[in-house]
């Protein structure tokens, strides 16, 4: 065989093993994600007949329009809005569900089979879903017929359905799993004997939850934090469909502007909101070193 | 879910794998502290909350031919379940069915594949490796709508047609192999590296190591890739919709249908969803506890 | 041709990780064919990088590596004929003990009746025959051991190399277990290479022990050799057994010298060729070697240094009681007396005794 290498060529030897290993990934992204980008880029500097034909060439009259627009903000602040509601409440949830899962469940087995039990209404189409929140949510819905029966109302609460609070609902139902899945990874990585220890010391479960387990779930949250961040900036029919139409996103403007061929503008939100999303996720990942967190 | 996973086998036994101890947030053995029952009262409203669009999907979908989408419920009747199945005016259900069923295989098992070998490659520092981490970070985060149309330009720019098995598949990809790298990131970051060395040592070459440790030790993790690819590209929507080409996926023919006609056979298709997803993970349950049932009794002889 | 001789020796070897620093400095040794060799040393020393280098886990950054004869730097560890136990044992966890031990032979490509054959024979002598069924997670700590050097062991190496083997097991079980090391050995009566950051451990298994310090060797030789004639300060006090002295030469007499500090030691020359008047000096003293005695008795016959010290502490070790004095100011000074001369006329802490040694006991050191 070969003599001993040195410590140069032995480092270009791993180079060459990485690249190797992830070249079937950069293959897929590189056709599928950086060309389509780039290639929305380059749309959003071109100029358009108003029917869909592109000319090559080099304005930023898109972009111009996009930021003056009065629309743009208030498609903003409403995804905004929608985005901080969604993260708040399946926050709150996520961590709380997976937090029961991982410590207060004993059997393992049956801890997955809640777990799994939580992902069976994933099988079932989006789309399925959002439709059947119809007779639940309606006026005649499941919802209002037992509050009607009750007598805790009486007349229909219409402000379920077709609203801003039955948008924020139909989020949170989707997203919380997203929330679930890595708090729950980050969790159960926590090393028991840290919790003895601290139980020794004198603290008391909340200060655990307080003083171990949620710096330690760190991690988790960010990630839940992105997918969800990027899945509510990034919708746009669940908004226009739970609203009846009367709240918009930027993305379903963008789904507009395609609809009528407006290439060049509708090219260049999306790259304003993917800017704006890489500087959202770069700020979790500043606080939170993923990468190290989940090679540890 | 993959952390706890990757614990389950290395056991082998049939029984809990969390030593029992009274120091711990709740202790394993005895009674339980007040937060338990607060808490498994939230876990239930969620779980509640969760099926409870599902349930009046299952209830309405039993309606007789006069049903609607909403209550009141119109009879009782397997109609829907049966125009379900022969598509008559109702949409191609059966055909988008089989198309999604085939495009969740391929995107699951390549999902698996190139994730798994990502992961390998991620192990060491080498030069780019960060650019490639963001890169498919960027992948994750980005609107797929915006992403869809790009992939649809391209395919059009270069005179490509866009269909499900090429321009979809890829861009479904673009999504499912983010989630699959960082399943495999937290997957792999308990496989023991002594391992791989003992391995070595004994003789075994880089393939034959891989095959007759890393995939057996890491396959929990293998297949919780597997669960989330297929979950992922079965009901994937905004990247499809405009790479898809002309035969729709699932989602997408839901989605005509909804815009057309609604009728209660898309209920029907979710209590059938349903049913099938119980078996199947009833299915897999049963199989984890008949291995270590049967690797418990191997012990013991 | 290859050979099958297992003697190995290290020619100039050097590692370095970052580029900068030698984890391992210019090693030189030769160790014989069917030896049982310790590598002792504090953590980071280097011990473990050198054992790897030999496995063909790590590439020496210079340096040169033969084993029977053949340089194997490059090689990997199964054309090396080398085999590892490594300090977690790395048993694979999803293999029962058989297949575990059967999988060298099954990477060779042995087919699965002879290889189980052949792993059921190595089960016997280790003695777990009844637990070839069961999972690494379901056997103790010593049975596991023993399943990681069954697994080693069957690729017929000519090497054996063991990192900490005993370190993750308790206090008896790592006494058994040292019986058990030393029988395998000379039942393969291949080459053992042990490391290990406990001298009895080393002094009780090893025909050859290296003492390591920042990455090089400080000396290698037999054990008695290493423990009673240490040459420097540093093996003397790592070694333990040994009390070492600082001084300044006072008198040079012909074959011997007097140190200055603590006052008037007399120091026989044999070990040391020349040694002028001012020379700052070391000398070691056995703790074992160390009478002590009440001030105003009579010193034993050829007892002639007598330094009165404060009994600081007492710690009863069985046979032995270790008494701790403030004979050397700044140092640790240590006496071993034997238990029943102790309880004849016990001290306690704080009495004033003469701590006394015959002359030829003190030995100079590098």
């Amino acid at each position: 065989m070969q003599p001993s290498p040195s410590p140069t060529s032995s480092s270009s030897r791993s180079n060459l093993a990485g690249w190797l290993y992830v070249s079937p990934l950069v293959l897929v992204l590189v056709p599928f994600f950086v060309a389509p980008i780039l290639v929305v880029l380059a749309a959003s500097f071109f100029a358009t007949d108003g029917f869909g034909g592109l000319t090559p060439g080099f304005t930023l009259a898109s972009y111009v329009e996009v930021l003056h627009s009065a629309l743009t903000l208030k498609l903003y602040l409403a995804t905004i809005k929608f985005t901080v509601l969604t993260w708040i409440f399946t926050l709150i949830i996520g961590f709380f569900v997976a937090y029961f899962l991982v410590f207060h469940v004993r059997n393992q087995l049956l801890a997955i089979g809640l777990f799994l039990l939580c992902t069976v209404p994933f099988w079932t189409s989006n789309i399925i879903r959002m439709i059947s929140w119809i007779p639940l949510l309606g006026k005649e819905g499941l919802i209002n017929q037992a509050l009607l029966a009750m007598g805790v109302i009486h007349q229909p609460l219409e402000v379920l359905l077709f609203s801003d609070l039955a948008v924020v609902i139909a989020y949170v139902h989707q997203l919380t799993i997203f929330m679930i899945v890595p708090i729950f990874n980050s969790m159960a990585r926590i090393d028991k004997k840290l919790i003895e220890a601290a139980i020794d010391a004198g603290a008391s479960r909340f200060d655990i939850m307080r003083l171990i387990v949620v710096p330690m779930s760190k991690s988790g949250i960010a990630l839940g934090t992105i997918f969800v961040v990027s899945i509510v900036m990034g919708d746009f029919f669940v908004v226009k469909v739970m609203s009846g139409g009367g709240s918009a996103s930027v993305v379903s403007a963008f789904y507009e502007d395609v609809g009528v061929l407006q290439y060049p503008t509708a090219a260049a939100s999306a790259v304003l909101l993917t800017l704006v999303l890489v500087a959202i996720v770069s700020l979790i990942l500043r606080t939170v070193d993923i990468r190290q967190e989940i090679t540890q | 879910m993959s952390a706890v996973l990757a614990d389950m086998p290395k056991t082998g036994t049939s029984k809990t794998v969390v030593p029992a101890s009274t120091k711990a947030i709740a202790p394993s053995k005895g009674g339980r502290p007040w937060t338990f029952y607060v808490l498994a009262t939230l876990f239930a409203a969620y779980v509640i909350a969760l099926y409870g669009p599902m349930f009046c999907i299952y209830i309405l979908s039993f309606q007789d031919i006069r049903g609607g989408l909403v209550f009141p419920m119109k009879g009782q009747s397997l109609h829907w379940f049966v125009d379900l199945f022969t598509q008559v005016r109702t949409g191609d259900v059966k055909g988008s069915f089989d198309r999604s069923i085939k495009l969740a295989v391929i995107v699951t098992i390549i999902t698996v594949v190139v994730s798994f070998l990502a992961g390998l490659g991620f192990r060491k520092r080498f030069r780019g490796d960060t650019f490639v981490f963001y890169v498919m970070i960027g992948s994750l985060v980005a609107p797929g709508l915006v992403l869809g149309l790009g992939t649809g330009l391209l395919f059009q720019a270069l005179g490509l047609n866009a269909s499900w098995y090429t321009s979809a598949l890829g861009a479904q990809l673009s999504w499912t192999l983010p989630f699959g790298v960082l399943v495999m990131f937290a997957v792999m970051s308990r496989f023991n590296h002594a391992w791989e060395e003992a391995a070595y040592d004994l003789g075994a070459s880089r393939w034959q190591s891989i095959r007759l440790v890393m995939i057996p030790v890491l396959a929990p993790g293998l297949v919780a890739v597997a669960l989330f690819g297929f979950t992922l590209s079965y009901d994937e929507f905004a990247r499809s919709l405009q790479t898809a080409g002309s035969l729709n996926t699932l989602p997408l023919e839901i989605w005509s249908m909804t815009l057309n006609v609604t009728s209660p056979s898309l209920y029907a298709l979710g209590t059938v969803t349903t049913i099938v997803s119980f078996i199947v993970i009833g299915a897999s349950l049963g199989t984890i506890v008949l291995i270590q049932k049967k690797r418990g009794s191997q012990a013991k002889g | 041709m290859k050979s099958d001789r297992g003697d190995i020796e290290l020619a100039g070897v050097c590692k370095s990780f970052d580029g900068v620093t030698n984890v391992v400095d210019g090693v030189n040794l030769r160790i014989d064919d069917g030896a049982y060799c310790c590598f002792i040393g504090p953590s980071g020393c280097g011990k473990t990088t050198i054992l790897r280098m030999i496995a063909g886990h790590e590439d020496p950054t210079a340096g040169e590596i033969v084993i029977g004869g053949q340089n194997v730097v490059g090689l990997a560890p199964v054309q090396r004929r080398t085999a590892m136990m490594f300090q977690s044992y790395a048993l694979f966890p999803h293999l029962t003990v058989r297949e575990n031990i059967a999988f060298a032979l099954r990477v060779r490509g042995q087919s699965k009746a002879d290889r189980l054959r052949a792993a059921d024979a190595m089960i016997e002598k280790v003695r777990l025959t009844q637990f070839a069924d069961r999972l690494p997670a379901q056997l103790s700590g010593g049975q596991q051991q023993r399943v990681a050097l069954a697994r080693a062991a069957i690729t017929e190496p000519r090497v054996l190399l063991l990192d900490e083997p005993l370190s993750a097991l308790d206090e008896q079980l790592r006494v058994q277990m040292r019986q058990e090391l030393r029988r395998m050995q000379q039942e393969l009566g291949i080459t053992f290479i042990h490391v290990t950051h406990t001298q009895l451990e080393a002094i009780a298994l090893a025909d050859l022990v290296v003492v390591m310090e920042q990455g090089k060797i400080k000396q290698a030789g037999a054990a008695r050799d290493v423990y009673a004639h240490p040459h420097d300060r540093y093996v003397a006090e790592f070694m333990g057994g040994q009390n070492v002295l600082s001084g300044r030469v006072e008198k040079v007499n012909g074959a011997s010298f007097t140190l200055g500090v603590p006052s008037g030691i007399e120091v026989p020359l044999q070990a040391r060729p020349t040694v002028n008047v001012g020379d700052q000096v070391d000398i070691a003293v056995r703790r074992d070697d160390v009478a002590l005695v009440r001030p105003g008795r009579d010193l034993p016959p050829g007892y002639t240094t007598s330094l009165p010290s404060r009994v600081l502490a007492i710690e009863y070790q069985g046979y032995f009681v270790k008494v701790m004095l403030d004979t050397v100011p700044d140092d640790e000074f240590v006496a071993y007396v034997p238990e029943k001369t102790f309880f004849a006329d016990p001290f306690t802490v704080g009495d004033v005794v003469m701590a006394t040694w015959a002359t030829g006991s003190a030995l100079p050191l590098a």
